[in-house]
């Protein structure tokens, strides 16, 4: 008998139906990969194509929301100004909200007679759905915020002291920020940079409502499973295998890292 | 031509009331209860925060005025710090710490070798803030103020929290900077030893408590 306080009885038992319905898929997905094809099968045309395209499209949005996402982060953690729990539910509506259904309204905003859209084509004949840049906003859309949130809670924990200390020492407002604010946050920031890419790469519902499924142009990693799947191809096999060892290393990368950051941006 | 601070700071329910002057080479003491508002004085020289109303000023420089709405930013005022538990910064090394806003050819200048002997850093310049200890930390605080160009100095409770061998050594390197130190110090302290070994003045801050609390520093 191991020496320590004891538990409910029976509580393993109840928990691992919880932990077996996530685990026995990842088995699965492991248990049914021909190895000795996988590297054919996720380097044939359509898979190379997909993959390319991914990896661009994911870096591009994981950027968009490193430069447009840090600021608002920024703001959100430092300053009052007026609607800010407004801005901030708008900023995580996209992780609760379905992604298709963020594709569509992407599509009302920046398609062809969307919002904004119809003026884009009229003035500057500038058509974005279901074109490379789609795939990128609708990244972008759903993955944006998984940034903002982290960066958020990252630059709330900055101790404001700190960053007064190196004021006082001479350093200008922006010099302070790239220096200290920066350097203090930058484990979180990795944290979600990483985070941020991993959702960008999975993204599927608001891709293919908003950017389509075309080779080589919309279709990313995630919709050339489902098209694989449809037409009963090995290869949705070989991507699946592919996408959960990148989401895997992703995971022991962080090591539960945006977890807390997640539960300190929610005191 | 010294310090003199006339000026208010209003929160909701707080009122601080703060009317000092300080001259260069003098060390200023403030001392009063937790929460008075001794760190705020000390944000308020050194432009972290603004007066409500009134009028902050070094010579005939003017730092914060509500009159004619004159604000300098603390990077501008010419202030070093040394802030409760060092105020280090815990992502760079103890010499980074040291030269920060300096460039790093201030490294090998003789003012830096000096004061790391002084301030008795030899071995410690490549660790973290983190590795080293309470008194260690407050040293390296201390050296960094040190070298940083400045007219007045700011400690907030330097030797608080600290063992009894680490607040002697921190207050010797105390004793020693302020000798050669020709600008004007406010020290933050409770510890009566302290302010009679190091302080030329003492000013305490009056607190009256009832609805809105009323807290009143003079000298």
């Amino acid at each position: 008998m191991k020496r320590s306080l004891s538990a409910p009885s029976g509580l393993w038992l109840v928990a691992l139906p919880a932990a077996a319905i996530v685990i026995v898929p990842v088995l699965a997905v492991f248990w049914r990969t021909d190895w000795s094809s996988f590297l054919t099968l996720i380097s044939n045309e359509t898979s190379r194509t997909a993959l390319v395209l991914s990896l661009r499209t994911s870096l591009v949005a994981t950027s968009l929301a490193l430069v447009f996402g840090t600021p608002l982060a920024w703001l959100l953690a430092n300053r009052d100004f007026k609607f800010k729990s407004l801005v901030r539910a708008f900023c995580v509506l996209p992780m609760v909200l379905p992604p298709v259904v963020g594709g569509v309204a992407l599509l009302y905003a920046f398609g062809r007679r969307g919002l904004v859209g119809a003026r884009l084509d009229e003035w500057f004949g500038i058509q974005l759905a279901f074109t490379e840049t789609a795939a990128i906003l609708a990244q972008f859309f759903v993955a944006a915020p998984f940034f903002i949130l982290v960066m958020e809670a990252a630059f709330d924990q900055v101790d404001r002291r700190i960053v007064g200390t190196a004021r006082t020492f001479g350093a200008g407002p922006w010099r302070t920020f790239a220096t200290v604010t920066l350097g203090l946050v930058r484990p979180s920031l990795l944290a979600a940079l990483v985070l941020t890419w991993a959702r960008a790469l999975g993204e599927f519902g608001a891709t293919i409502a908003f950017a389509g499924n075309t080779a080589g142009r919309t279709q990313t990693v995630p919709l050339a499973v489902y098209s694989q799947l449809e037409s009963g191809g090995d290869d949705a096999l070989a991507l699946s295998t592919l996408m959960m060892i990148v989401s895997l290393g992703v995971l022991i990368a962080l090591r539960g890292r945006w977890v807390s950051a997640l539960r300190r941006g929610g005191q | 031509m010294s310090l003199e601070i006339d000026c208010q700071l209003q929160r909701d329910k707080f009122n601080l009331e703060v009317h000092l002057t300080v001259a260069p080479g003098s060390v200023l003491a403030i001392t009063g209860e937790n929460g008075s508002g001794k760190t705020s004085t000390l944000d308020m020289i050194a432009g972290l925060l603004a007066c409500t109303t009134g009028k902050i000023s070094l010579n005939d420089r003017v730092f914060d005025d509500s009159t004619t709405n004159q604000f300098v930013q603390p990077e501008k005022r010419g202030v070093s710090t040394v802030f409760q538990g060092g105020g280090l910064f815990s992502h760079m090394t103890v010499e980074k710490n040291m030269i920060f806003g300096r460039g790093a050819a201030f490294r090998n200048t003789p003012r830096f070798d000096s004061a790391v002997e002084q301030f008795n850093l030899t071995g410690l310049l490549s660790r973290k803030p983190s590795t080293l200890s309470g008194g260690q930390r407050q040293r390296v605080a201390l050296a960094r103020a040190f070298l940083a160009p400045s007219e007045i100095l700011l400690l907030d409770e330097p030797t608080t929290s600290l063992d009894a061998t680490s607040r002697d050594e921190v207050r010797g390197a105390m004793k020693t900077f302020f000798e050669t130190y020709n600008g004007v110090v406010v020290l933050v302290s409770h510890d009566a030893a302290e302010i009679a070994e190091l302080a030329t003045s003492v000013a305490q801050i009056t607190i009256s408590r009832g609805e809105n609390t009323a807290a009143v520093l003079r000298n």
